[in-house]
């Protein structure tokens, strides 16, 4: 009782504003608005109808409003969401269902970073998938972060590009330079015997 | 647990009702309509107007509270406000301010 867990029980109605640095499990119901530090968790049979700010949200309930989330939202099986969540991380597992409109932020499309979130992004949607084709790649559910958070990162990807093309750049026009006279000649017998 | 508990750093501003015990540790400002049994730790501060079927006051109410039952305030609570309920029990080291009505 004395460990800082907040519970809305099933069978309890809140309407109004709720506010809090610690962790909230609902499964009951909770009108109005929830502003947490921590982790909210929306259990099987929950129902929220209120404007979110938390650092972390994992629903498996019903949640009808708009989310921000520090860290991430992570909607699961059973988890159905109306709203608009804004968050830089989003989870949407196979079999949950939400409408409305998802904002993980600003980043470039053009970088590696956003392309290692997007391709993050799709192999969260196949969850069950990759638990069960690579099972020691993804041993916790919720925390994919440590495969996402070095990607993320636009520093090493970029330094890590950059000497790659060089290096292939560089290869090629060594390789083509040698060559080039024997084209050439090939291409003025070729010219010859046409003409 | 399917208990509810209301930890000691959140804050409710707002009303809460339901059918199942009431555990609160943090702040409340508002009104409780319970069913069942409220209980108030020593962390817990109520701002609210209180109907339930038994209370028991360890931490701090400031509001009028109707029980169906009992109401009790034990050695380390303070209630400012009225108390309406067939059953009112203070303990010694409670304190109390307010009206009394034990008609039931």
């Amino acid at each position: 009782m004395t460990d800082p867990i907040t519970v809305i029980g099933t069978k309890t109605m809140i309407n109004g504003n709720l506010e809090g640095d610690e962790d909230l499990t609902v499964e009951g119901h909770v009108e109005g608005s929830i502003n947490l530090s921590k982790t909210l968790t929306v259990e099987v049979g929950g129902v929220v109808r209120a404007n979110i700010n938390v650092r972390n949200a994992i629903i498996s309930g019903v949640l009808v409003g708009n989310v921000e989330a520090q860290e991430a939202v992570h909607i699961t099986e059973q988890g159905r969401v109306v709203g608009d969540i804004t968050s830089p991380r989003v989870i949407l597992v196979d079999g949950s269902s939400f409408r409305g409109s998802i904002d993980m932020g600003d980043f470039n499309i053009e970088t590696t970073p956003g392309e290692s979130r997007r391709s993050a992004s799709v192999t969260t949607h196949t969850e069950e998938e990759d638990e069960s084709e690579a099972p020691a790649r993804t041993p916790t559910r919720v925390r994919t972060a440590p495969t996402r958070r070095p990607a993320a990162r636009p520093a090493p990807s970029r330094s890590s590009r950059a000497p790659a093309k060089a290096t292939a750049k560089k290869t090629p026009t060594k390789k083509k330079k040698p060559p080039a006279p024997k084209v050439r000649s090939v291409g003025k017998a070729k010219g010859k015997k046409r003409r | 647990m399917t208990n509810t508990v209301i930890g000691s750093s959140i804050v409710i501003d707002g009303e809460i009702s339901g059918e199942e015990d009431l555990v609160i540790q943090g702040t409340v400002k508002g009104r409780i309509v319970l069913k069942e049994n409220v209980f108030v730790e020593q962390s817990g501060v109520v701002e609210a107007d209180i109907e339930t079927n038994n209370i028991e006051v360890s931490g701090q109410v400031t509001g009028n509270i109707v029980a169906t039952d009992k109401v009790e305030i034990t050695a380390g609570g303070r209630t400012i406000g009225d108390i309406k309920a067939p059953r009112i029990l203070i303990a010694d080291g409670a304190i109390f301010k307010g009206n009394v009505d034990m008609d039931s």
